[in-house]
């Protein structure tokens, strides 16, 4: 058969002849800028899962929205879901829906902080104990909405509020705290148009740093950023003057400044209540209690005792002579326990249930602290599966409440033990707080009370102490927890986990 | 001046379609859905409603952009329309560009009716409207802009439903450029060639999307401006392609 | 007279790729329409006319052959600002109103207001539609409102030549009859049509000249009277004198077809005038006319019988 060709109007060939190699040059022109517009663009979409990832968890009607380009509708669709669960308290339903959020949409700040915040506290023991295995997968969360946000102080002061108040690991909090307050570009500038600006971080994070300092034993910080939540507080005020909660804010920051300036005469300076000079090292903290006259450490002569009641339930009791109101802390663990690796998959938040952890205390009362821990409820949380064990039982002056430090110290610097081996000094770079009046001897200049004569850091925190490595037939109450199963305190203290 | 008078009768032909309403129907019932999903997530209220009411926009367009452009050629061809309108002094070109200009407009009258009720929305429930909520919008009429084109660009040689199913399929491919965009350094040579193929021959929609940084504010791209820019100069380009190409199969078209 | 339209060799073949056959619409067509003409295109239903005027227009390509229209290459875009078209059954734009249309297709000709108005209110009382049908939406329309309208959309630029596809199809007689006036009028307008249709009586009242398509091929073209030739009366007389001398004279006047050396003949002419003188003539000799017998042909006639012929039925 012969090729039919079709004659076509002289114009439109002859257009063909100059419009095909414009389509060649605006192709050319085209990828050039899908070449610019990539670098861009990856960096916007950074922290975004593919749909092989997010796919495997959504259901079609909330698979289209994706894949059409609407991951943040999918996402917050999915987050009103959330929200559903956490009425039911289904909790663990929440978890795979927090990871597909967080992939769908990394930029959903308040899924990092809520996930994180359920992680670390709603799923207990029977007796309302946090699961501290769901620890580290909460500060991996908080750590890639930080890593996908740098531009969000929130997460950043989630992160610092949940080592300050939940695992107490306050170089972790001071550390995130400082990260909030630099900013994205790390000089404190924050982002116009958002509500913090010119600041990076709202003022609260300057107060959450100071109470971290505090916690640090790191006095001369904490006022200084109690100093700059003022200056803050006072421009705001300037703008508003007649602004109610910031006026309040502001009484309370001078309140919370005067008072550590006052708490600093009353533990370190060389004058005592009596406006006495004492000569110690640590003036206020070595004052000889009431009715004594012996001056220096007080000793608390700290004796522990475990019993096993039943399997898996141990009696904690013992002497701890301090006032009421202190706390024992008692950390029950795998020998070996170690945060389980986090894996990419969608079940990461998953627990690995073969490993076993406690972390509680017992407040003392009339020099004796008692406690029953029932394990036995809770087979999923304590499953018992190593073979051995470590137990800890302590007293961390740092936590402690300020009526104990007022006579401790903040680093413990006013504590001791009959037992010498029970103390414990954390001499961890990281632990270490301000170097007060250290080596004045009581000769240095009398404290006027306003200026700073510090500047030296090198104390660290003086922690009473018992290790106890036992066996799982130990823990099973086959065969009794003694004295004799004590051990030295290890170099590591791994009270932060 | 052909083009124009093209677009106008264009424009009066696709809002008398009864599909095009229902998409903006659904759309705006959508959009004003926002504050009740919000009522379920206090804590969200605003992430929802702002990322819902551009979502719904942008799905609304979507399918208001693929069925007013897939019918505006095939419907003049059955019609036997076209025969009055090329039979008089109008180019090829020139109708074609009408019915691009005429099906855009359309869909940029939809966009920005849902846009104002969108905006209504927002006032209501945040007391003001941040500018970056145009942004968006204006994203979305480029990404629009571009789709027009491509379905324009088939309905000068298919037919309407494989014309929906070009479109929309290419729609789809071209949102996933972020995952066509990291084929294109894969290590396997295969996969590489057909990454590249598609990241840099094929419309890419997905850039378009930035939604985050408008329903999360603090979300910064870097160089926000210069991306917007980029991507609305990467439409035009690109719907010049498309539209060149369509000129180029329509002078050769046989109605 | 200048030719409008002048067609060498047109051919138009499709393929059928997928049962790979060839289907010929339109083969090699000569064809030459002169100015002022009222051109009818005639043929059965697929025989090539819409084809044909497709190609003339651009709408489709040819695979060979050529045509120049008023002068100009076909499908030039300048000479169809001179150029008219009604394709068959076309819905046009229904929701518009008959004056939008109008002035919808009166801009693509680049017409500024005022002429616009002007030209659209022209338009559209020549094709006597009723003012109050103007402004209102085309839907409404009847099928004869349709056409007047349609037919008003090919004058609106006031075009030199008209290709009119079935004009009168499928209308009642009162309108079919108004619309063959009205494309009977452009004649004295000094307008070219090329009207395709089957309408065979139409095409005889009004057409200048014919030509036949069957199956895309060209069978017969020509005037009126070229293709209608053949038309003839016959007249029967007797007499015993027309024997003696009478028939010479009739002879000259007409043909004998019978009866020659006998008292009665059969005549046969083409002319009325010569009818006339051979009634006269045997009058004359005292003869007796028996029967004056017109013998018409119709278009119909020579069409049926050209496509007949060429089917070999």
């Amino acid at each position: 058969m012969e090729k039919v060709n079709k004659r076509y109007p002289p114009d439109a060939v002859s257009r063909s002849r100059k419009l095909v190699p414009a389509v060649v040059v605006l192709l050319v022109l085209a990828i050039f800028f899908q070449v610019l517009i990539d670098p861009q663009a990856k960096e916007y979409h950074k922290g975004e899962a593919g749909l092989a990832e997010t796919g495997t968890g959504l259901n079609n009607e909330f698979l289209i929205l994706p894949l059409l380009g609407f991951r943040e509708a999918a996402a917050g669709l999915l987050w009103v879901r959330a929200d559903e669960f956490f009425h039911s308290g289904d909790y663990d339903a929440i978890l795979p829906l927090v990871r597909l959020i967080t992939w769908l949409d990394p930029h959903a700040d308040n899924v990092y902080v809520t996930g994180a915040w359920h992680l670390d506290y709603n799923f207990t023991d029977t007796q309302e104990r946090s699961d501290r295995r769901y620890i580290p997968p909460a500060q991996a969360l908080l750590d890639e909405g930080i890593r996908n946000n740098q531009n969000i102080p929130d997460i950043k002061f989630e992160k610092g509020w949940q080592n300050y108040d939940k695992i107490k690991d306050y170089p972790e909090a001071e550390a995130a705290f400082k990260s909030a307050i630099a900013g994205p570009k790390g000089d404190g500038s924050g982002v116009r148009g958002t509500d913090d600006y010119p600041y990076a971080a709202p003022i609260k994070t300057w107060h959450m740093l100071a109470h971290t300092y505090e916690k640090e034993g790191r006095i001369p910080e904490a006022l200084d950023e109690w100093q700059q939540a003022l200056k803050h507080t006072a421009e705001i005020l300037k703008a508003s003057p007649q602004d109610y909660p910031d006026k309040m804010l502001y009484s309370a920051e001078k309140n919370n400044y005067k008072e550590m300036l006052q708490r600093y005469h009353d533990r370190y300076t060389t004058t005592g209540h009596d406006h006495n000079i004492n000569p110690t090292a640590y003036p206020a903290v070595m004052m000889p209690p009431a009715g004594t006259k012996k001056v220096g450490p007080w000793d608390v002569a700290f004796q522990p005792k475990i019993e096993v009641t039943r399997p898996k339930v141990l009696k904690i009791s013992g002497a701890f002579n301090s006032a009421d109101g202190a706390r024992i802390g008692v950390r029950i663990s795998d020998w070996d326990y170690q945060a389980r690796p986090l894996t990419g998959a969608i079940n990461r938040f998953d627990v690995d249930q073969s490993q076993t952890i406690l972390v509680d205390s017992i407040a003392v009362k009339k020099a004796h602290f008692e406690r029953e821990m029932d394990m036995s409820q809770d087979p999923k949380m304590y499953s018992f599966s190593a073979p051995t064990y470590r137990i800890i039982l302590y007293y961390d002056p740092r936590s402690t409440a300020p009526f104990l430090q007022d006579r401790f110290g903040w680093n413990g610097e006013g504590i001791t033990n009959d037992n010498p081996d029970r103390v414990r000094v954390d001499q961890r770079d990281r632990m270490f707080g301000t170097k007060l009046i250290d080596g004045q001897g009581g000769t240095g200049p009398i404290w006027d009370g306003h200026t700073a004569p510090w500047g030296q850091f090198g104390q660290p925190p003086r922690l009473i102490m018992v290790t106890y490595k036992v066996t799982r037939e130990q823990m099973l109450g086959l065969k009794p927890i003694t004295d004799k199963d004590i051990i030295p305190n290890g170099p590591d203290i791994p009270l932060n986990e | 001046m052909v083009p124009l008078a093209i677009a106008r009768q264009t424009v009066r032909e696709a809002m008398r379609r009864r599909v095009m309403w229902v998409f903006l129907i659904c759309g705006v019932f959508l959009i004003a859905l926002g504050p009740v999903f919000g009522f379920l997530s206090p804590r969200d209220s605003q992430t929802v409603l702002r990322s819902l009411g551009l979502a719904a926009i942008l799905l609304a367009g979507l399918f208001i952009t693929i069925v007013t452009c897939i019918y505006l050629i095939p419907t003049e061809i059955e019609r036997r329309t076209i025969y009055t309108v090329l039979s008089k002094p109008v180019q090829r070109y020139e109708f074609v560009l009408g019915k691009f200009l005429g099906g855009f407009a359309t869909v940029f009258i939809n966009i920005a009716a849902m846009g104002v009720v969108f905006l209504v929305m927002i006032y209501f429930q945040e007391h003001k409207i941040p500018p970056e909520m145009f942004k968006g919008v204006l994203m979305t009429f480029f990404q629009m802009f571009l789709l027009a084109a491509l379905t324009i660009f088939f309905s000068t040689f298919a037919t309407p439903v494989v014309n929906f199913f070009l479109s929309f399929g290419i729609f789809l491919v071209g949102n996933l450029s972020s995952v066509t965009e990291s084929l294109t350094t894969n290590h396997n040579p295969i996969v590489r060639f057909a990454g590249d193929t598609i990241h840099y021959l094929l419309p890419n929609f997905g850039n378009f999307n930035i939604q985050n940084s408008i329903i999360h504010p603090v979300t910064e791209i870097a160089n926000e401006n210069i991306f917007i820019r980029n991507n609305i100069v990467y439409a035009l380009i690109y719907s010049a392609v498309l539209l060149t190409l369509a000129i180029l199969i329509f002078d050769r078209r046989e109605v | 007279m200048a030719t409008a339209i002048s067609i060498q060799g047109l051919t138009k073949k499709y393929v059928d790729v997928w049962q790979k056959q060839e289907v010929v619409a339109v083969n090699n067509l000569n064809l030459e329409v002169q100015e002022g003409e009222i051109f009818g295109f005639l043929g059965r239903n697929g025989a090539g006319k819409t084809t044909t005027i497709k190609m003339l227009l651009g709408l489709i390509f040819p695979t060979a052959g050529d045509a120049t229209i008023l002068g100009k290459p076909m499908g030039d875009n300048n000479v169809k600002k001179e150029l008219a078209y009604l394709p068959e059954e076309t819905y046009f734009y229904d929701s518009m109103t008959g004056w939008d249309l109008l002035d919808f297709y009166a801009r693509l000709f680049r017409i500024p207001e005022p002429e616009r108005r002007r030209r659209v209110k022209l338009a559209l009382e020549k094709v006597r539609l009723q003012p109050e049908a103007w402004k209102r939406s085309i839907r409404g329309y009847s099928k004869g409102m349709r056409q007047r309208t349609g037919i008003a959309q090919a004058l609106i630029n006031d075009p030199k030549l008209l290709f009119l596809d079935e004009p009168t199809s499928g209308l009642d007689p009162i309108a079919h009859a108004e619309l063959r006036d009205i494309v009977a009028s452009l004649r004295h307008e000094g307008k070219t049509v090329f009207l395709s249709s089957h309408q065979l009586a139409d095409v005889e009242l009004i057409c200048t000249r014919v030509a036949i398509i069957h199956r895309g091929k060209l069978l017969k073209t020509g005037t009126l009277k070229e293709l209608l030739a053949g038309e003839h009366t016959e007249i029967v007389v007797r007499g015993e004198s027309l024997t003696n001398g009478t028939v010479g004279k009739l002879k000259a006047v007409a043909r004998i077809l019978e009866g020659e050396g006998t008292d009665t003949l059969r005549l046969s002419s083409d002319d009325t005038e010569k009818v006339a003188a051979v009634i006269d003539m045997v009058r004359g000799a005292k003869g007796h006319i028996l029967a004056v017998t017109p013998h018409k042909r119709t278009l119909e006639d020579v069409f049926v019988e050209t496509v007949r012929k060429e089917d070999g039925v």
